[in-house]
């Protein structure tokens, strides 16, 4: 397991007594960690105890129904639809299993769209984006629609998309699941070299033992808590 | 255990009873508007052919109602017949067990309001019949019809009461007849006041008395009008019993034969195929327009089913992975189709059978502008019909369905399982470009083709309707190849803005619903334009006509001439007296009678030509070559004719033409053919002294005034109208208005269809975003992942909306010209005979486009809010 940087950065994700239910359903009672600069966290645990929920909550696309996330100094359960919406632009990064690259962008410009979002200018963005595509090595893929391109290709692309925005938090929700192994190997070697440089913090939601293993810290969801780790 | 085929439909059955009904229970709404989108396109389908039956019902033979309907009548071919021919044919027919009923028939108008300055057209027109009452009396009891008088006691006692009128049960009520004092009404140039000598009976199990009937005796009725000694028409009555079939048909080759050439011989109900076929190219003009609404409604049930493939591909992938068959898949979605379509239908019917109560006014208002009275005021609804259009929402609602059935059959569930569906792909008809110029192509060609000629004279354009089809079809599939070439212009803009980017992104590779959307908004746009052309051509050419045809100052007719079936005249002493004032310089008459060529109802027309050459300036189709015509001492046997009598008789400049009249068969070179936009029927233009003389008849139905300088001619029409209470007088400017007005009236219920297909259409582009949507929750999901705010989401569909109500409203105004062409010169030429010009409305069409362009971008802006908050689409 790697070691954290030797100065203790500031903290970046702060979750404290989030609990979730659907209807009936408890799914998430009582969850908190928190999460520092840089940092990479393991979130394991068997399917159906969580660990998406709470990446949801996280991310803001889900609010819980108790308990605070604090993003930095935002605290991402009192605001609205719109400002989570803000906060997701500028703070956070999502890698999904199943890459959900939009189907009618090519690479470059899947990519490209967080920085639009942003309204960063077009010199810049070319940079940026244009830099991320060599590091991910799909500078020869880069026009090539989600369609034409491998599994493993797609996933760069949505870690370089995730990435290229400068987030402070990185959301990755069993971004090796649905590749073979050693697709996954790589995908995994991209993400610690990338979040090691960026120094970005990052969630990994994750079945995968060898992708648990490039995470500083694990713990374990299991019926909606948190179970326990290292 | 028996092949997937056989277990189809038990299988569906069991997927309509447990995911099709509950779908419907938990998505009532969706459901709901399903049915109403099919409701509404039966529903204008169904008014339109209510209403113009219901018009062309009212003209049945008003005697069917008091005697049933007759076996035979006779006719003079033109004019009227002399009583004279009653003694004649009671002679010939001997004992034969048939009564004649001698009839004489007219139309009247209710009088001027006070304070009203009429010069408008179009108050209620009543129908005058008169009938030998006494004989009536005395006819036997029809065991199939109703019995004039029976029972009525006191009816010989008002007999003797003198000229009196029988109302109708209806009038009577409306118009509290009888308690309210007599009934005025304006015959010709004078009002008259007839006292209410009672009801007409109605039998229950007869035909409906007409509200606008009015019986009197028929000796009153002749002195009204001045006709003593004439008829209209004779009908006979053969009397029931064991020879009754031998004699019905015997009589009319026994009336033939006996008529020689004085008199034509009718069939029970020739009026009222008379009334059909007149009106037929009409009538089918705008059933073919209210098909639109269905074509639009076929659509939008396409893309409402389709739309709830989409919804429901998850769980068809199931039923599929757990051994469901595709034909079981199919069976169910055509089920549904069917069921929908019935509700929609049965919904429709009665949508439609309200609908036609409005319609029929518009349809009523324009066949008694143009054709005859008419005084329906509500359409009947039968079994039939109702069963029919419910099977024509069930074959519209299948036919919708039958792409998507396919699509949810072969729904791959592996992939859809594994979250990897593609989005839906488009129909590949809608990608074949090359099939689409052939489509055009082929439009072209059709236009070359001659009219279908209907029974009765009327000529149906159907290659010119196939040729529009094929051009809305090929231009729909055409325009949507629009999109990429837009989306790749306007890339640079996608540079700047995410949401333009994602927008234009979409349009690079359309898919089918987007193709779809674009072709369906393409056609109502482009028929909605198309007529918008064709009627501001119409009119700048009807206006062009107005203004060189009529130059008096005055026109002045009988007040009673409301409608086009009017018989109401001016009398020789009246019109004379009227050219004789001495505000008066100059003035013309115009008669016109109705005759009949060829079998086919036509007008014959009489005036001054020479005072028409000096006054007017008619425009030419062909004109004369020579003045000839227009010299009374030298234009015996030459005649004008109107543009649509040459076109329906086929006949030119040069060709003879034989009629008869009441002085017998006359024969008439055409000098010249002039436009005329009055009627589709034609009419022939003679001296009208020649005119007079051949029919006997020297009352007129027009007089033109020309008034000496210095005389104000309002203050000249106030004054004849002073004296003159019956008469109608129209300044120069108030008849154009008034042309123009009705002119405009007919197009209404055009208006009203065209409306309903772009709201349809508009309506079809959100059920088509919202299934787009559908389709890409996933990316919605991405994209709020990523921080796009629901109003930046919602901002990207509106853009994509107005980007496809753009390519559409762009295409369909390309296509519009093409259709106005259509219209105006082939479509409009063959049906009806006239040659207008082609002229843009700018303003209509700019209004039309930015209408369309910003609601179908409001509506995907609304769409998109929708869909901005549509939930997760992502595995736990």
């Amino acid at each position: 397991m790697p070691s954290l940087p030797a100065i203790p950065p500031a903290t970046v994700l702060t979750v404290a007594g989030v609990g979730k239910s659907y209807g009936e359903q408890r799914v998430l009672s009582d969850v908190s960690f928190t999460l520092r600069a840089g940092e990479r966290l393991a979130l394991t645990g068997p399917s159906g105890g969580g660990k998406t929920t709470l990446l949801n909550c996280i991310g803001g696309v889900d609010q819980p129904d108790e308990g605070t996330i604090r993003l930095g100094e935002v605290e991402l359960t009192r605001l609205s639809s719109d400002g989570l919406a803000a906060v997701r632009r500028r703070q956070i990064g999502t890698i999904f299993q199943f890459f959900h690259l939009l189907p009618t962008l090519s690479a470059y410009e899947n990519i490209e769209l967080p920085l639009q979002l942003l309204g960063v200018g077009e010199p810049e963005r070319a940079a940026r984006v244009g830099e991320l595509v060599r590091r991910v090595g799909l500078t020869h893929r880069s026009a090539a629609l989600p369609s034409q391109l491998s599994g493993g290709e797609q996933q760069r692309v949505a870690i370089a998309r995730a990435l290229v925005h400068r987030p402070a938090l990185l959301l990755a929700d069993e971004p090796t699941g649905n590749l073979d192994s050693a697709n996954g190997a790589k995908i995994l070697a991209l993400l610690r070299e990338l979040t090691d440089e960026s120094g970005v913090a990052l969630v990994l939601v994750t079945h995968s033992e060898e992708a648990a293993t490039l995470c500083h810290r694990r713990l374990s969801v299991r019926d909606g808590r948190i179970a326990g780790g290292p | 255990m028996a092949p997937p085929s056989s277990r189809a439909p038990w299988i569906g059955g069991v997927l309509l009873r447990r995911t099709t009904l509950r779908h419907w229970r938990t998505e009532p709404w969706q459901t709901a508007l399903l049915v109403v989108i099919l409701a509404l396109g039966v529903a204008v389908y169904l008014s339109v052919r209510l209403a113009n039956r219901a018009a062309v019902a009212s003209f049945q033979n008003f005697t069917d109602t008091l005697t049933g309907q007759s076996d035979a009548l006779i006719r003079a071919p033109a004019g009227d017949l002399p009583e004279s021919v009653l003694p004649e044919l009671r002679a010939a027919l001997g004992a034969r067990a048939v009564h004649l009923i001698p009839v004489v028939e007219t139309t009247a108008a209710l009088p001027r309001a006070p304070g009203e300055d009429g010069q408008r057209f179009g108050r209620e027109t009543f129908r005058l019949v008169g009938l030998d009452l006494v004989a009536l009396a005395n006819l036997p009891r029809r065991p199939a019809g109703p019995l004039f008088l029976g029972g009525d006691a006191g009816f010989w006692a008002r007999l003797r009461g003198g000229t009196q009128a029988y109302v109708s049960a209806g009038l009577a009520a409306r118009d509290h007849l009888g308690s309210a004092g007599p009934l005025r009404l304006n015959v010709d140039d004078r009002v008259v006041a007839l006292p209410v000598a009672g009801l007409i009976p109605a039998d229950p199990d007869g035909a409906r008395v007409p509200d606008n009937m009015i019986v009197l005796d028929l000796p009153a009725l002749q002195d009204l009008l001045g006709k003593t000694g004439r008829l209209d028409r004779v009908e006979f009555l053969v009397e029931p019993g064991p020879g009754a079939a031998a004699l019905r048909a015997e009589l009319p080759g026994l009336l033939g034969a006996l008529g020689r050439g004085r008199w034509v011989v009718g069939s029970p109900g020739s009026q009222r195929d008379a009334a059909e076929t007149m009106t037929r190219a009409f009538r089918l003009n705008l059933t073919v327009l209210s098909l639109l609404a269905l074509l639009v409604g076929l659509y939008l049930t396409l893309q409402a089913l389709d739309g709830a493939v989409v919804r429901r591909r998850g769980e068809i992938a199931i039923l599929r992975s757990l051994g469901v068959e595709e034909g079981a898949v199919r069976w169910a979605w055509r089920v549904e189709a069917l069921v929908l379509g019935l509700a929609g239908g049965v919904l429709g019917v009665l949508l439609g059978w309200a609908g036609a109560q409005v319609a029929v006014r518009f349809v009523g208002q324009t066949v008694n502008a143009l054709y005859y009275a008419t005084t329906v005021h509500s359409a009947q609804l039968r079994p039939g019909e109702a069963a029919a259009a419910v099977a024509l929402a069930m074959g519209a609602s299948l036919v919708a369905g039958w792409l998507p059935a396919n699509q949810a059959a072969r729904t791959p569930p592996a992939q859809l399982l594994g979250r990897h569906a593609a989005p839906a792909g488009g129909q590949p008809l809608l990608r074949n470009y090359g099939l689409a110029a052939a489509l055009v192509a082929l439009g072209v060609a059709l236009t070359w083709l001659p009219p279908v000629r209907l029974a009765g004279g009327g000529r149906f354009p159907l290659a010119g309707y196939a040729a529009a089809f094929l051009w809305i079809f090929g231009g729909g599939i055409l325009c949507a190849a629009g999109l990429p070439a837009g989306a790749a212009l306007a890339r640079r803009w996608g540079r700047r803005s995410a949401e333009v980017r994602l927008a234009l992104s979409h349009l690079r590779r359309p898919s089918g619903r987007q193709r779809l959307a674009v072709a369906c908004l393409l056609c109502s746009v482009g028929m909605t334009a198309g007529m918008a052309i064709l009627v501001r051509s119409f009119e700048a050419t009807v206006r062009g006509w107005v203004a060189r045809s009529f130059q008096a100052d005055l026109y002045v007719s009988s007040d009673g001439a409301q409608g086009a079936a009017s018989r109401n005249k001016l009398p020789p002493a009246t019109w004379r007296a009227l050219l004789t004032d001495p505000a008066v310089a100059d003035g013309a008459l115009l008669q016109v009678f109705p005759l009949e060529l060829q079998g086919l109802p036509t007008m014959i027309t009489g005036t001054e030509l020479a005072e028409l050459q000096a006054h007017s300036r008619l425009p030419w189709v062909d004109a004369p070559r020579d003045a000839a015509v227009f010299d009374p001492g030298r234009n015996a046997g030459l005649a004008l004719a109107s543009e649509s009598f040459a076109a329906r008789f086929r006949v030119g400049r040069g060709d003879p033409v034989t009629f008869v009249t009441p002085a017998g068969p006359r024969t008439v070179v055409l000098a010249g053919i002039f436009s005329d936009y009055g009627n589709e029927r034609g009419s022939i233009l003679v001296e009208r002294s020649q005119l007079a003389g051949w029919f006997s008849d020297e009352a007129v139905n027009n007089v033109s005034l020309y008034v000496r300088p210095g005389v104000d001619p309002e203050a000249l029409r106030r004054d004849l109208l002073r004296r003159w209470p019956g008469l109608a007088v129209y300044t120069n400017s108030r008849l154009s208005a008034e042309i123009l007005r009705i002119f405009r009236q007919t197009f209404s219920i055009t208006y009203a269809l065209e409306v309903i297909g772009v709201v349809v259409a508009v309506a079809g582009l959100a059920l088509t975003l919202a299934s787009l949507l559908l389709d890409r929750r996933g990316e919605l999901t991405t994209l709020r992942a990523l921080g796009m705010t629901p109003r930046e989401l919602a901002r990207g569909t509106s853009i994509e909306g107005c980007a496809l109500t753009t390519c559409a409203v762009a295409g369909g105004l390309a296509v519009s010209l093409g259709l106005g062409w259509l219209l105006i010169f082939v479509i409009n030429k063959q049906s009806f005979g006239w040659t207008l010009g082609f002229s843009l409305p700018w303003g209509q069409l700019a209004v039309l486009a930015a209408t369309v362009i910003l609601t179908g971008t409001a509506v995907a802006h609304a769409v998109g809010r929708w869909g901005a908050f549509l939930p997760s689409d992502r595995e736990e």
